[in-house]
């Protein structure tokens, strides 16, 4: 960066053009550019949704054959799974944040970082080309021998989805990095934002889980067109290995995408009630105790795969095991809003659709591992409600609170509060009517990645459909009125929410190394320490900073 | 008042070198950083190559008689030659950190050019290797194929080397025979002894010319059967009946010069048929399909004989899958080199430029970290590939 840059102007501003985005080496500005391909790919994941759920409205061919219908769910999962799901905590906001958290003035190798998201268009742009050429009918999961013969695209979306798995390495590298070695000596490691916490166990996993998908994918890829045998069966080769692999890292996938979100609702459920948050360490040490465990459970994928029984019972008991800190962290959630002083703004209403929705995901999750169950409905829509829950109702929402809740941060502007709590409350009910229905027809029955059914099961999938759309147009009124605010929004004050972490003490939007000068440290979670103003926002009361930094 | 540790970052620090980077605090900061950051890609990198590890136990577990036989075809010599050319490399690139950070740069120069020359050996001998099982069809997957080049069962007696193989035996895995080379219908036995003096004539048919080409036989003072054939061109008969089914096959060797391109025709004269079935491990998916053939079994095998036809035999079902690990595992490992080579490169333009100093020398040592563990990989590869027994 040249030295005519002025290091305390906004980020936003500081220097223009479009080759002063494409170039940049700034954390913030990277992790806007991964916030808008993202939201491009939600919105293109969501359209494919939605054919899914229009062919399903009646038994029956509805709008498209069942050809189509594979390739419609196929590419939903991999665009919601690849491109949206996992690096939208971590990629996009965790970038623009993780940093600032710290009081440090960007991530450990910048350079690094942009290489990531130039890998994360490369993925993207791999997949919209398995998209237009062909489009891709082996799910999301490439499940071998179909996905060595199957006629769609299989190789760019391979392809795409290794590169991806590359972007995430690097960022999970750059943020652990960033936690060891740019923690101000001030900063223990128990007086780190929760947030900071789960990034960082999100980031081990993302380094030790996915070169194992890498790898699996390549030799997927090098089956495809050089018949290398490893997956197929007709050489000599172990296609329920690939299930192994596949799992070994999709597992710790899912966890790649549940534990930042966690990490978020720690951050607004004690912001917002105004309230230190309950059992710190439990919850810190539950984010790693679920990086760990995560690694242990794969089997549960595959009861009936046909492992040995041992196997099934092993990987059944530890998945259970993985239930604890998942509870213990709602627990601690709960905890925190006892006697609070709860505010309902967007972000809360946000993470307590999370409490709710992740309390159901997490439960039924429970149910599949328990072996005679899962022989029943493994492979039914009681499966596909079960990961709705905890992908889509956990972790996108609470990617959507996140994004309300640093919004005015790293933009500057308010977003306005009254549709914001409308969509909220619309994400709310079109989630749970598109998803509960489908518990009650899986448990009846009703396979997944069918694009027909019997008629009795037509008005839950009626339900569902209906669900979907209200739920499709809450989050794109959530997108318009974001995109609104940007141009039109109210200027946002330094701390909206009375927040205490360091991202509060920077400016807004904070400036090109976050800070001017080098922070304070605060005792977290201090909410005494905090007034609000009678303009909105809150600041520091005048005599409290020296001591509570003193108090380390 | 507590404050980061990382002091204000966008005034000057008066920097030694001018490769470190604003956002750190000074160079140790960056080094170290730096150091975290090799060490979390090595542990990722090992984690790309442990699924190919876990596939090699898995497979070795369950069909240890593929690799017991398939192993054969490797050649531990060009293995060992590699193993040593990586180690020296791996010093050399210690030697490399060392000079950088005592300054030493001529020093740093010839180690990162050793270095290099190394890697770049590593990658010509396997190419050697590679270019061998090529031309041998001894591939992975669908591609393995190995009557190709004549049967295994010589090639393995050979320690395979197949010194100006230039024709050989086009086997047509998919329909079960041979396109060209295999002998086919009127022969129907094995002469008396493998090797040279089948009762055959082949001759080498060029436009209106017929050339007679005679078997082959040893140069002199070559012992052992591993020497060069005396003559060029010559035939030889392959005679492993179960990979090439439909009956021996005549292998022509040629020299250098003396290769016409033209068609080889052979005729081979019967030769009376024993009694005695030739082969206790015999594998009936292997077997000829058509027509009931015996071979020659003069005396009982001994045990080391036995031993030893059983690894130059039939190759067991699914042969293929070890190649296929082999190809995935030194594939994998020789892309690892090749970006070594790349970026050792990149470091000896730094180098001679002058870029690395006592305080800042950091590429240097991870670029070594990295080239150790790729060492490593290797010298696991090694004895699990080549070294089976
Ligand atoms: C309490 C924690 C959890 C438990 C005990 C659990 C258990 C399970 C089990 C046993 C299955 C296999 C069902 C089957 O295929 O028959 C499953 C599937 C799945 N789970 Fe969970 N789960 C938990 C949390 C999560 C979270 C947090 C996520 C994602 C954020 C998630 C995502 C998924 C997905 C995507 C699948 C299905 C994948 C597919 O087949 O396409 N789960 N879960
Ligand atoms: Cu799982």
């Amino acid at each position: 960066m040249s030295a005519a840059v002025d290091t305390n102007a906004s980020y936003l501003t500081a220097t223009r053009g479009w080759k002063s985005w494409a170039y940049t080496l700034d954390h913030k500005r990277i992790g806007m550019m991964y916030l808008f391909g993202i939201l491009g790919a939600l919105l293109l994941g969501g359209a494919f949704a939605l054919l899914v759920r229009m062919e399903l409205w009646s038994p029956g061919q509805t709008i498209a054959g069942k050809d189509a219908y594979n390739k419609f769910f196929t590419l939903h999962g991999a665009v919601m799974v690849f491109l949206v799901i996992i690096p939208g905590l971590p990629a996009a906001l965790g970038n623009m944040i993780l940093p600032i958290q710290l009081g440090a003035p960007d991530v450990a190798f910048p350079k690094l970082n942009l290489t990531s998201f130039y890998l994360w268009v490369i993925g993207a742009l791999l997949l919209l080309v398995a998209v237009f050429t062909g489009g891709l009918d082996t799910g999301w999961t490439f499940y071998t021998p179909y996905s060595l013969q199957s006629q769609t695209a299989v190789i760019p979306a391979v392809l795409g989805a290794f590169v991806l798995g590359f972007s995430s390495i690097f960022t999970g590298l750059n943020f652990l990095v960033t936690i060891h070695k740019f923690r101000p000596k001030a900063m223990g490691w128990f007086q780190m934002p929760l947030n900071l916490w789960a990034l960082y166990s999100t980031a081990l996993m993302q380094v030790l889980a996915t070169p194992v998908l890498g790898i699996t994918l390549l030799l997927l890829f090098v089956e495809r067109f050089m018949h290398i045998g490893i997956f197929d069966p007709n050489l000599g080769g172990d296609p329920v290995l690939f299930q192994h692999f596949f799992w070994f890292y999709s597992h710790p996938a899912v966890y790649i995408m549940i534990v930042p979100a966690m990490g978020v609702i720690s951050e607004i459920t004690t912001t917002f009630s105004r309230k230190p948050i309950f059992g710190y360490r439990f919850i810190a040490y539950s984010s790693i105790a679920l990086a760990l465990f995560s690694f242990l459970v794969w089997g549960h994928h595959m009861f009936v795969s046909g492992q040995s029984k041992l196997a099934n019972m092993v990987f059944s008991a530890l998945t259970f095991s993985v239930g604890i800190p998942s509870a213990i962290k709602v627990f601690n959630w709960v905890s925190t809003l006892y006697k609070g002083d709860i505010r309902l703004q967007t972000p809360m209403l946000y993470a307590l659709s999370f409490l709710i929705m992740f309390t159901i995901g997490g439960l039924t999750g429970i149910f599949l591992a328990i072996l005679s169950i899962d022989v029943q409905l493994h492979d039914t829509y009681f499966v596909v409600a079960h990961f709705h829950y905890v992908m889509m109702g956990s972790t996108l929402v609470a990617f959507v609170a996140a994004l309300h809740y640093w919004w005015p941060k790293v933009t500057g502007k308010m977003y306005p509060e009254r549709p914001a709590q409308v969509a909220a409350v619309g994400v709310f009910i079109g989630f749970n009517l598109t998803f509960l229905p489908q518990f009650v027809m899986g448990s009846r029955g009703m396979p997944r990645r069918y694009w027909d059914y019997d008629p009795e099961f037509q008005i839950f999938h009626r339900l569902s459909t209906v669900g979907a759309f209200l739920l499709g147009l809450s989050l794109f009124g959530v997108v318009c009125y974001l995109m609104w605010s940007l141009k039109y929004g109210t200027k946002a004050p330094q701390n909206p929410w009375g927040g205490t972490t360091l991202e509060w003490d920077a400016p807004t939007p904070p400036t090109v190394f976050n800070f001017p000068e080098p922070p304070e440290i605060h005792e977290l979670y201090n909410y005494d320490d905090l007034e609000e103003l009678p303009e909105g926002g809150w600041v520091r009361k005048p005599s409290t900073g020296a001591k509570s930094s003193s108090g380390h | 008042m507590s404050q980061p540790s990382h002091d204000d970052h966008h005034d000057d620090h008066g920097h030694q070198s001018r490769f470190i980077q604003h956002h750190y605090d000074d160079a140790q900061h960056q080094f170290d950083s730096g150091k975290l950051g090799i060490w979390f890609f090595l542990v990722q990198e090992i984690l790309f190559f442990s699924a190919l590890f876990v596939a090699y136990i898995l497979y070795r577990h369950h069909h240890p008689e593929i690799y017991a036989y398939a192993h054969h075809y490797l050649d531990v010599k060009w293995g060992a030659i590699n193993t040593a050319v990586l180690i020296v490399s791996s010093l050399s690139a210690a030697w490399a950190v060392r000079c950088a950070q005592l300054a030493q740069r001529r020093g740093l120069i010839a180690c990162l050019v050793i270095t290099i020359v190394c890697a770049l050996g590593f990658l010509g001998i396997k190419t050697v290797e590679y270019s061998h099982k090529v031309h041998e069809h001894i591939l992975w997957g669908k591609y393995f194929d190995p009557c190709v080049a004549s049967a295994g069962n010589h090639l393995l007696n050979k320690g395979n080397n197949c010194p100006g193989v230039k024709t050989s035996v086009v086997w047509d895995g998919k329909a079960g025979k041979a396109k060209s080379g295999c002998l086919e219908g009127d022969y129907d036995q094995r002469p008396a002894e493998p090797g040279i003096q089948g009762k055959c004539e082949v001759v080498e048919v060029v436009g209106a010319n017929r050339r007679p080409i005679e078997a082959c036989e040893e140069a002199p003072g070559k012992s052992g059967g591993h020497g060069k054939p005396a003559k060029f061109p010559c035939y030889e008969l392959a005679l492993n009946p179960h990979v090439c089914p439909a009956g021996p096959a005549a292998m022509v060797l040629y020299g250098d010069h003396g290769h016409h391109g033209g068609a080889i025709e052979v005729k081979c004269e019967a030769v009376p048929a024993p009694a005695a079935p030739a082969d206790a491990f015999a594998d009936p998916t292997h077997a000829p399909s058509t027509g009931e053939r015996t071979f020659a079994q003069q005396k009982p095998k001994s045990k080391h004989e036995l031993a030893h036809e059983f690894a130059s035999g039939p190759p067991p079902e699914h042969t293929n899958m070890f190649f296929s690990i082999y190809f995935a595992m030194t594939g994998l490992h020789g892309i690892h080199v090749l970006v070594g080579v790349f970026v050792f490169i990149w470091l000896l333009w730094r180098a001679i430029r002058g870029d690395f100093t006592p305080d800042y020398f950091g590429p240097v040592d991870y670029a070594a970290l990295y080239w150790h563990l790729v060492d490593l990989i290797w010298i696991f590869l090694f004895p699990l590939l080549y070294l089976i027994h």
